[in-house]
């Protein structure tokens, strides 16, 4: 039963160096997560602060009228729309389409992932700094304004560091569920994690070994960032006493 | 009827809710001198706020004008983030900003906006700070401050941009009683200094001793205003009489 076991393992992963392309297949994970979190979180912001900006200031900018109405009306539109977009269609879809209509001549696929599940986590991402832009106390932006900080400045200086400190908790969960959600980057040819143990099923003709060691893999991963965002929230709340 | 003393002057402000169903401020005319320690009172609900934060346009009037040092800071094409420079602002609830050292909160907007240095900004804090005994809390973050030092900090935030006239909206209505004194002083002392003040307040007491002159709001328009002996000790309309009467 031992032997069973050893050769199954041995063949899964010491042959060829099988484990050498789980953890290039990691490396690829992380890559594509890391780095469409940070677009997720530029986009989000920028999505975030028009739309709060229009919400708070919609019957000032009414009455005002003129350009400055029209066109935060239209970014305000923009904004909406790509939200019912990203939210209302699954991520593989598009990324597909990202891969194969978009960047139809794109020869590194990580980078059209980069770009596709960027593209789908600021919609989320921008929801979640949303809520954190109303939760900080209007108080604290009248206080900037009555310094003398304009709009922008307010928002920069004052409202978005408290946002940012008050949704970090939540932001971190959606970094572990993009990790997830990348899993699929291989239907454009990514070599991910996913990919790597399915390529080794592919060879091997022995699911379990590969599949499993997948799947534990993005447990361990996940076990130990929700772990720390734990911390994380204990510490904030600290603080804030 | 423009001299040059006068530093606002107010004519017909009007702020309604609701399409004119509700009216906070109700037409109100008023004249503000420099160096002038003005105490506004009024039952709850009057608009007396409203009409303080109508003079750096927090609230935004309905109809009317607000001349602020010759200029009609109500004219849209006014640049009014420079106007509320030279108009400093102190709040109930005191709003200072959680994530910022009291330094950083006192230092940001001159550095920002005055394109003060850094150290210029903190040698100003830290002089600000001593007026009002808080130096050595400049690196505590203001959750760790009391009510009353909280309030004192954003005093001296609000001084660090050298205004030209303080606006406080009920500065110790949040205060626990025994802190409220140790904000008053700090009030008075400004006033000694000769800054010109607006107050919104409920400390009868600190409108008698300070203000050289009191206004009583209700119902969106002054009704009654004068020396703090004139309106105090001799009020003539019934509604200040009526509201003397419940507050002293």
């Amino acid at each position: 039963m031992f032997d069973e076991f050893y050769s199954q393992f041995k063949l899964n992963f010491i042959d060829e160096n099988r484990w050498f392309s789980l953890l290039k297949g990691l490396g690829t994970t992380l890559e594509i997560t890391f780095l469409a979190l940070i677009l997720g979180l530029v986009i989000g912001i920028v999505i975030a602060t028009v739309r709060s900006t229009y919400d708070k200031n919609q019957s000032s900018l009414k009455k005002k009228g003129g350009l400055g109405y029209v066109l935060m009306k239209v970014l305000n539109a923009i904004c909406n729309l790509y939200l019912t977009v990203i939210r209302g269609t699954p991520v593989v879809v598009q990324l597909m389409i990202a891969y194969f209509i978009i960047f139809a001549n794109a020869k590194d696929g990580t980078l059209v992932a980069v770009f596709a599940f960027g593209l789908n986590s600021g919609a989320y991402v921008a929801e979640i700094f949303r809520s954190g832009i109303m939760s900080v106390d209007n108080g604290q932006f009248e206080a900037g304004r009555s310094l003398g900080f304009n709009y922008p400045q307010t928002m920069i200086h004052i409202i978005i560091p408290q946002a940012f400190k008050t949704v970090l908790p939540t932001l971190c969960n959606e970094f572990i569920v993009l990790i997830k959600e990348t899993s699929v980057a291989g239907y454009v040819g990514v070599m991910d994690l996913t990919k790597a143990g399915d390529i080794i099923r592919g060879r091997t003709f022995s699911a379990f070994m590969p599949l499993i060691a997948v799947a534990l893999i993005y447990l361990l991963m996940v076990i130990i960032l929700s772990s720390l965002v734990k911390r994380l929230e204990r510490r904030l709340r600290k603080n804030e006493r | 009827m423009k001299d040059n003393n006068s530093l606002i002057i107010v004519e017909g402000l009007k702020k309604h809710y609701l399409n004119g169903k509700v009216k906070a401020l109700d037409g109100i005319d008023a004249e503000i001198k420099k160096g002038e320690v003005v105490v506004i009172i009024g039952p709850s609900g009057s608009g007396k706020s409203t009409f303080l934060r109508s003079l750096n346009l927090l609230e935004e009037p309905t109809d009317g004008k607000i001349l602020f040092e010759g200029v009609d800071i109500t004219d849209p094409k006014t640049n009014i983030n420079l106007h509320r420079q030279k108009m400093g602002m102190v709040f109930q609830h005191f709003n200072l900003f959680p994530h910022m050292t009291v330094l950083k909160n006192m230092t940001i907007a001159p550095q920002k906006l005055r394109n003060i240095s850094e150290s210029q900004a903190k040698e100003k804090a830290f002089e600000l700070l001593k007026t009002v005994g808080l130096e050595e809390r400049a690196n505590d973050y203001p959750s760790q401050l009391s009510g009353g030092q909280k309030q004192r900090v954003a005093i001296v935030r609000a001084l660090c941009m050298e205004p030209d006239v303080m606006l406080f909206d009920e500065p110790t209505s949040a205060l626990d009683p025994e802190m409220v004194g140790e904000v008053l002083e700090v009030m008075k002392n400004l006033a000694k200094e000769g800054m010109t003040m607006i107050t919104v307040t409920h400390e009868m007491g600190f409108a008698r001793e300070v203000a050289s002159r009191v206004i009583f709001i209700d119902e969106g328009k002054i009704i009654e205003q004068g020396t703090p002996s004139e309106i105090f000790d001799n009020p003539k309309h019934p509604r200040l009489k009526d509201f003397l009467s419940k507050v002293l």
